[in-house]
């Protein structure tokens, strides 16, 4: 049965990496970033290392601290990132294959943007004084 | 009485939550509801503009299991947030008025939100003798259910006893006990069973609706087919020793330690659709098959009818259920491979399919 394990890992493995190839072609022709949700397939451990050894280390890591921790790897392949979140017991909740340039969550929201500006121009010396004033 | 003004993602940010923030917990919630995963901005989006959701509760012919596990999910992980996306307005177990303070309140709630709030049901509705065996505040169960039902946007059958009647529908039923559909009809219903239902199930029903404005797609049981769509036994963690052949004959011998399949134990785990085997229970600890216990099919109808808990689903004698390993093998690769294609998608969400 080992051997029968061995050969599945392979089978998905292969499979994963040609539907990760499939998105990055998507997104160097369209612009359209994709995902695969690696949690909602059935993968063993040992496929998901597989998987992980397969895709390997990239330049980046980057680290979200909202709502539990998730960190964001991009593999050796630009463009292709490994995205897991945690929650805050550190039970991952989600797992990802992200194809983009940069994985969505991690670019400033507008609506944040505006309300850190706001934060700003109220922290500054000159509005402090005004208001005393 | 309810009237929200305020956004979704107004009083997340009021919270101090970034869009970030919302953003994780759509990529969670559109995992756990085996949503494509680009549809997580497009729910994150959604869930910003949205208001808070009203909710009435109504409790039936139950034991109040089902609330209760519901209640204890509230663990410090990013499922809390969903109490930020709906208004209970009304849970007579839960609120501190009584009485007739307690019913002017529910009158209120559904007055501020006619057409539009979700109805909740645990418990059976007992139909015998005009449904005497079950009253609140002198009123039976199946009076409130067809009132409150009708100006309900939709209604969640929580439970076994609300979905199909449950354990008080077992023979020889006494109160004749029914299920909320055997009831209702015209409205739209999604059943959440379960002998308590697993807490993120509801969590993941109510996040689509505040997203979507509708149910999510249901089976021809009116269960939510992202959490009801398989089996028990098609995403246990011993299915291989199931596929391989290894049984365990006894809760005490060599099997059983070395956690082999439970199918000769009286596992209902191949008949049973539920999300037990991959959500798991208490925050994702463990279900009841990696307890050493065998699935009692507790989701389905009438599972209290069906025989022992203890008699395999092949009558007591399994030597028909063993399977060869490489069959087995070919099955899961070719499955896991028309599993990877329907969950890999674009980031552009399919609109038809919201």
């Amino acid at each position: 049965m080992r051997d029968f394990n061995f050969l599945a890992d392979d089978i998905l493995v292969d499979a994963l990496l040609a539907e990760i190839a499939g998105l990055l072609q998507i997104f160097l022709d369209d612009g359209v970033s994709g995902s695969i949700d690696l949690l909602g397939l059935p993968l063993s451990a040992s496929c998901l290392a597989a998987l992980e050894q397969q895709l390997g280390k990239g330049e980046i890591t980057a680290v979200l601290t909202a709502a539990g921790t998730s960190e964001f790897r991009e593999t050796s392949f630009p463009g292709v990132w490994w995205s897991s979140h945690a929650d805050e017991t550190g039970r991952i909740v989600a797992m990802l294959i992200e194809v983009a340039a940069v994985p969505e969550i991690l670019l400033a929201a507008q609506e944040d943007m505006r309300r850190g500006h706001k934060r700003l121009l109220e922290a500054t010396l000159v509005n402090k004084y005004r208001k005393r004033a | 009485m309810t009237q929200y003004a305020e956004t979704l993602g107004e009083m997340l940010a009021r919270r101090g939550f970034g869009r970030r923030s919302l953003l994780k917990f759509a990529i969670v919630m559109t995992s756990s509801l085996a949503l494509p995963p680009g549809m997580a901005p497009v729910m994150a989006a959604n869930l910003a503009k949205a208001k808070r959701q009203s909710v009435i509760w109504l409790s039936f012919q139950k034991c109040t299991g089902c609330l209760e596990t519901l209640l204890r999910s509230s663990a410090p992980t990013i499922d809390a947030l969903i109490f930020d996306f709906i208004s209970l307005d009304y849970q007579e177990s839960l609120m501190a008025s009584a009485g007739t303070a307690a019913e002017l309140t529910l009158r209120q709630a559904v007055a501020a939100n006619p057409g539009e709030y979700l109805l909740a049901i645990d418990g059976s509705v007992p139909l015998k003798d005009g449904g005497v065996y079950s009253l609140t505040g002198g009123r039976s169960n199946v009076s409130m259910l067809e009132e409150f039902a009708s100006g309900a946007k939709a209604i969640l059958a929580i439970g076994t006893c609300a979905a199909y009647g449950g354990i008080p529908k077992a023979h020889p039923n006494p109160t004749g006990a029914a299920g909320v559909e055997d009831v209702i009809s015209g409205k739209p219903i999604v059943n959440i069973p379960g002998c308590p239902p697993v807490p993120e199930v509801l969590s993941g029903v109510l996040v689509y609706f505040v997203s979507f404005g509708r149910l999510p797609d249901l089976d021809d049981r009116k269960r939510p087919l992202a959490y009801f769509g398989t089996t028990i036994h098609d995403q246990c963690y011993r299915r291989p020793f199931y596929d391989q052949g290894k049984f365990a004959k006894s809760f005490d011998d060599e099997g059983a330690r070395q956690g082999w399949c439970l199918f000769e134990l009286g596992c209902k785990g191949p008949t049973t659709h539920n999300a037990c085997a991959s959500l798991k229970w208490n925050n994702g600890t463990s279900f009841p098959i990696e307890s050493g216990h065998g699935c009692i099919g507790c989701s389905e109808p009438d599972f209290w009818d069906q025989g022992s808990f203890y008699t395999s689903l092949a009558g007591g004698s399994a030597t028909g259920w063993r399977n060869a390993g490489i069959a087995a093998a070919i099955g899961l690769a070719g499955g896991a491979a028309a599993a990877l294609s329907a969950r890999s998608k674009s980031s552009v969400p399919p609109e038809e399919k919201i």
